[in-house]
């Protein structure tokens, strides 16, 4: 059971016998697998649609089971504990506060103006309750997580670091980044050990300035380049209209060329930053003696990204279960903990349940936290 | 005997034990420092999802956790006959392990989806909007007219008495039809929005300067309007309101599962949204062609006037034959057009300013007299394809 842990052991060490003493790799695993997730997506959507959406519920919780259930950590799998009914139950407000929303604002466009400082106010309501479900409705070896932010908190990194982004011209922009990772992370609690998130913020504006600087030049770059295409062809126009049409086809392979290295330019852009942020995220974690180690490169990531793209546009959608499962895998296979060997000692907090309208009301409006 | 894993709820640490059903109704944990039983009734067995682990939970927090789904099942089913046990989440499973269940979801997934935004829909809005007062129609959009009016239009410049005159034109059509709603005309000149003419919900009609001038008799205006109170009288912008938020709500059932792509397929509902639009306006069609008849004008005078307004909207040929995306359908479908561009239009208006206004099929003055000479080429930017600011016109 405990094979991972020889595997990845640091030099020298290779036991289980030292543990105690000694540091030990131990990598996530991801046991899940495209077809198998194909068949269970498929006939979830199918019931849901059958029943009018009601199914969604169930079909949710059997989705996260099968991915936490998947997930593997030093041989045991994680738990996702979420009820249907409970998720039902947030929908159902969720999707009639919409639809009484929707209905104001079509007697009364004004109401959108209402609705400005309710989202400001509400929206880090919802990451809190949001944060709190996806906690304390998953559990590892039968401990479950938890969450320790307050109302305060999130109203502060997500809205009043906003305001002070905007304030400062985008300068304050990466420590922002931070303030909302840090909120989700270094609250979060595997039974009663707190997380700490030790990430600093320099690392934060490292990558966010390397990104800025990239595209910057990227940006430059081609406009000189398209510059240089449009001025050969100006200059081919004097020598008359054979010599404009040749250079015109002679351009055009290469229009497409510079079209197809920009969009590459910019995936990887997006890759980098992408793998940037959630190694600077998720490898900041510390829970007791044990360390949560990122390591994702970019090429492998924005080839994933690419042909996940591609196939879904080409399947029209059903290639989808697969390239979920590709994703999750690459992600949690290049993240492992850095332990002290001692998985065994944690403790369950006896916590409160935690309603599912919360992290239903972020699901529905598509808002995303960044993590 | 199953093999497991037990945790006891308060720590991590993991114990190597098995599990056993017994024909009583029991199950017992053995391998542990202190034995653990409870009914089988008490306990709570997730359900068998792929090949992840299966947990069989006890009221204290306390679980068992085993990879060997197969014997849980086999226990489970041989224990159901002694405590009557119901346990129907086995289904979902053998549902989700099998190909051609899978295939056939795809074939159900995409035929039910396709039949129900196509038909079902606009069939439940049909029915909700009958259930809502008429009242409904008053609230939506009540404020529009007065924003158009900031934005977009003039006052109309048409002598006040042929503006009258088209009021009682409107008024002699609308005042038999009894629906609940509040008939009225409001003449502007349409500036930018050139010659149109849309119906708000509460039941007030908007034809601008230039549609007036655009026709060549009142006949045709009274087709115009008759379309318009056919979007009226069929509650088109409640439906229009309820549709949307159906297909949005079921885009939303459809795809909430599957986030990440709904960004590529949010480009469906905009398309049903437009053959919905398309659909009322079909139907307001309709509504004018058997006013019309019902009233003894010739229903030509519709195919005309919408002929010299597509001409007018500029010959976007294109466009015409890709009516999926439009909100409304080709004007070829709609009326024949015999000659493609009316030679009678380009005649010069008559009328100079300060005449007096008659029942003559000449335009009146017009804010832009290059309109009149020839409402073809000059005015195409005037004449956008879509110019109603509310989804009606």
């Amino acid at each position: 059971m405990n094979e991972s842990i020889a595997l990845g052991g640091a030099p020298g060490i290779s036991t289980s016998e030292t543990r105690t003493a000694s540091r030990v790799n131990l990598p996530f695993e991801f046991r899940g697998n495209g077809g198998e997730y194909f068949r269970i997506w498929i006939v979830n959507l199918l019931l849901t649609i059958v029943t009018l959406g009601i199914y969604s519920a169930w079909a949710k919780v059997r989705r996260l089971r099968y991915f936490y259930g998947n997930t593997y950590l030093d041989g045991h799998s994680f738990e996702f504990h979420g009820r249907p009914l409970a998720i039902l139950k947030g929908r159902l407000i969720v999707f009639g506060a919409y639809l009484v929303f929707v209905f104001a604002s079509q007697l009364n466009p004004l109401i959108v103006f209402v609705m400005i400082p309710l989202a400001i106010f509400g929206v880090p309501w919802i990451i809190l309750k949001s944060r709190l479900f996806q906690t304390r409705m998953s559990s590892y070896r039968n401990i479950r997580f938890n969450f320790h932010g307050t109302y305060g908190g999130a109203l502060s990194a997500f809205v009043g670091w906003y305001l002070l982004v905007v304030i400062t011209i985008g300068i304050l922009y990466p420590a922002w980044v931070k303030k909302r990772v840090e909120y989700s992370l270094d609250n979060a609690a595997y039974g009663t050990q707190k997380w700490s998130f030790l990430t600093t913020t320099g690392r934060f504006y490292t990558f966010c300035l390397i990104t800025f600087g990239l595209s910057a030049a990227a940006y430059f770059g081609f406009i000189f380049l398209f510059m240089g295409l449009f001025s050969g062809l100006k200059n081919a126009g004097t020598y008359g209209a054979g010599a404009e049409l040749a250079m015109l086809a002679a351009m055009g392979p290469g229009l497409w060329l510079s079209v197809l290295v920009a969009a590459a330019v910019a995936l990887a852009i997006g890759g980098y930053y992408q793998a940037s942020f959630l190694n600077a995220s998720f490898g900041g974690v510390q829970i007791g003696g044990n360390y949560l180690r990122s390591n994702l490169q970019i090429a492998p990531l924005v080839w994933i990204y690419v042909t996940n793209l591609l196939g879904i546009v080409f399947t029209l959608g059903l290639f989808y279960p697969w390239a979920k499962v590709r994703q999750t895998r690459y992600q949690l296979e290049n993240m492992a903990v850095d332990s002290d060997g001692n998985l065994s000692s944690f403790m369950a907090d006896a916590s409160p349940k935690t309603s599912a309208l919360g992290e239903e009301a972020g699901d529905f409006f598509d808002v995303d936290f960044g993590l | 005997m199953i093999q497991g894993r037990y945790f006891d709820g308060r720590s991590s640490a993991p114990v190597e034990a098995t599990l056993e059903i017994g024909a009583d109704g029991m199950v017992r944990v053995h391998g542990l420092p202190e034995p653990v039983a409870a009914p089988l009734l008490d306990l709570e067995i997730s359900d068998r999802i792929g090949n992840i682990a299966r947990r069989i939970s006890f009221a204290d927090g306390a679980v068992f956790e085993t990879h060997d789904n197969d014997a849980v099942d086999a226990a489970l089913d041989a224990a159901r006959d002694v405590v009557g046990l119901r346990h129907g989440s086995g289904l979902v499973h053998w549902l989700e392990s099998r190909w051609h269940v899978a295939l056939a979801s795809v074939a159900g997934v995409v035929v039910i989806s396709a039949a129900f935004l196509i038909w079902g829909v606009p069939a439940i809005a049909n029915w909700a909007a009958g259930v809502m007062p008429a009242s409904m129609d008053q609230a939506i959009g009540s404020g529009t007219l007065d924003v158009l009016d900031r934005v977009a239009f003039e006052p109309s410049n048409l002598p006040k008495a042929r503006q009258r005159e088209l009021e009682t034109l409107f008024t002699r059509m609308t005042a038999p039809l009894d629906d609940g709603h509040d008939y009225e005309l409001e003449v502007r000149d349409g500036g930018s929005l050139g010659a149109n003419a849309f119906a708000l919900p509460s039941g007030i009609v908007v034809m601008t300067d230039q549609l007036v001038a655009l026709s060549k008799s009142d006949d045709e205006l009274r087709a115009v309007l008759a379309h318009e109170i056919g979007h009226v009288r069929g509650r088109h912008a409640l439906r229009h309101l309820l549709q949307a938020a159906g297909i949005t709500a079921i885009a939303t059932a459809l795809l909430g599962d599957v986030s990440s792509i709904s960004g590529i397929l949010s480009a469906a509902p905009a398309l049903l949204d437009a053959k919905n639009s398309r659909d009322f306006e079909t139907e307001a069609d309709n509504f004018a062609r058997q006013w019309l008849q019902e009233n003894h004008v010739a229903e030509s005078s519709f195919d005309a006037i919408l002929c010299r307004l597509s001409h007018a909207e500029g010959s976007e040929a294109g466009k015409k034959d890709f009516d999926f995306f439009s909100t409304h359908p080709a004007t070829g479908k709609r009326a024949s057009c015999k000659a493609p561009a009316d030679a009678a239009v380009a005649e010069p208006a008559e009328a100079p300013a300060g005449a007096e206004p008659s029942e003559s099929p000449a335009p009146e003055e017009s804010a832009d007299p290059a309109e009149l000479t020839d409402p073809g080429e000059p005015t195409q930017q005037q004449l956008p394809a879509e110019p109603e600011p509310v989804p009606i016109s």
